[in-house]
């Protein structure tokens, strides 16, 4: 089973509930998706026993071969290969290794060659739980590939609790693509409600059932009960706003694990997921 | 010898475009015929590489010089590959396309050699 832990934008306590819920669930793996940031290993705390480069190719042009037909670049588009006066100019960040290029070109002057764009650790967290992060090489333009891959290395039997990256970009597409369920986290702040309005209609769009966490809870105003209520949208849990919470987080711990009156809050919010799939 | 101009509207009276990428339309002014061609930059709403894509609707019309804004480095690069030069007037507070023109005949602009603003600048902000 997948579960996803969404927000509408960083810094809500995605990275919390994913990791405090995943390590109160037996057999668990997380996986860290928001390979531009990751973050749950610095509160997982996990002992890295592997290393996987993930690769992307890009098209090498062999000129004694093209004739500039000026095919590839017109259905290239992402303007990755343009074809020039004598030349064809290749820019390698802009490819999406799609392979059209190749198959469009009458002379077969195309290859592919593969450069790095990230890495997966994987490894053994001190909670006894499995996970595995992507992390995007500094100057890369998408992750994309680095999710499909940490999600390609996940078995078919694990309870996977995958830490998506905030927004509606792309890359969150691709991480919560194919979960079974998505938690969505947000603040009651009057900013938090509206970047969330856009996860909603994503994942409504994506047909994926879904519940909210509101993080620091009484905090704000009553705008994410309101909107909750007339949309429908479950409250699965609220975590208070509690000087206690915040020391345990700013030293990288989590929270549950030290004050044992929350570990209920995250084994409820599993067992209510548990009771509608 | 044709020099193309990053223009907001058509003709050598034409207000200059402060994008080169996104600008909606290239003046052409051809040294020898004197002819003016306005052509619209149908790389403006690519959702990405817009640059290299406006460099071959220059290329495809066998301009030689460019007189824009600022250029970021994937134009560069295929500027250089098309064989046009790149001259700026950003920040000279010129107006029209033919001040433009005017600015580079007395050699006011600045040829640029490596990109002047970094990539996506051009992007409009979601
Ligand atoms: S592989 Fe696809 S994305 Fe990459 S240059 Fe070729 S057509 Fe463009
Ligand atoms: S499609 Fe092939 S032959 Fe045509 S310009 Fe591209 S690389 Fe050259």
């Amino acid at each position: 089973m997948k579960i996803a832990v969404l927000s509408g934008k960083g810094g809500t306590g995605k990275t919390t509930v994913s990791n405090n819920l995943a390590i109160n669930i037996k057999n668990t793996i997380l996986i860290d998706t928001d390979v531009e940031e990751p973050n749950s290993h610095i509160f997982l705390k996990p002992d890295i026993e592997k290393i996987d480069s993930v690769f992307i190719g890009y098209p090498e042009v062999d000129m004694n071969k093209c004739n500039l037909c000026g095919k590839c670049g017109e259905f290239c588009r992402f303007n990755a290969i343009i074809p020039a006066k004598n030349s064809v100019v290749v820019f390698n960040e802009s490819c999406h290794d799609c392979g059209g290029c190749a198959m469009v070109c009458p002379t077969n002057a195309i290859t592919y060659k593969q450069r790095e764009i990230g890495k997966i650790y994987s490894g053994k967290t001190k909670y006894d739980i499995d996970m595995k992060y992507g992390e995007i090489n500094i100057g890369e333009m998408s992750g994309v590939r680095i999710i499909e891959e940490v999600k390609e290395k996940i078995k078919n039997e694990e309870i996977v609790i995958i830490d998506s990256p905030p927004g509606t970009a792309c890359s969150t597409v691709a991480a919560v693509e194919g979960v079974d369920y998505a938690i969505l986290v947000s603040e009651p702040t009057p900013f938090g409600v509206s970047d969330m309005k856009m996860v909603v209609e994503m994942l409504r769009e994506m047909n994926i059932p879904f519940g909210l966490v509101i993080n620091k809870a009484k905090l704000g105003d009553d705008e994410i009960y309101e909107y909750a209520n007339n949309e429908n949208i479950e409250i699965l849990a609220e975590i208070p706003f509690n000087k206690e919470i915040a020391k345990l987080y700013a030293n990288g711990e989590l929270f549950s694990i030290h004050l044992k009156e929350y570990k209920e809050i995250f084994e409820n919010i599993y067992s209510q997921i548990l009771s509608k799939l | 010898m044709k020099i193309a101009v990053s223009a907001k509207e058509v003709g050598l009276n034409g207000k200059i475009d402060d994008r080169f990428g996104r600008a909606e339309y290239y003046v052409i002014f051809d040294t020898e015929t004197k002819e003016v061609k306005t052509v619209e930059n149908s790389a403006k709403n690519e959702s990405a590489g817009a640059g290299g894509k406006a460099v071959k609707v220059l290329g495809d019309e066998n301009v030689n010089i460019i007189l824009a804004p600022e250029v970021g480095p994937k134009a560069i690069t295929a500027l250089k590959a098309f064989e046009i030069e790149a001259y700026l007037y950003a920040g000279m507070g010129l107006n029209t396309v033919e001040d433009a023109i005017n600015a580079f005949n007395e050699g006011k602009l600045i040829k640029a050699n490596n990109a002047t603003v970094e990539e996506h600048s051009g992007l409009r902000k979601a």
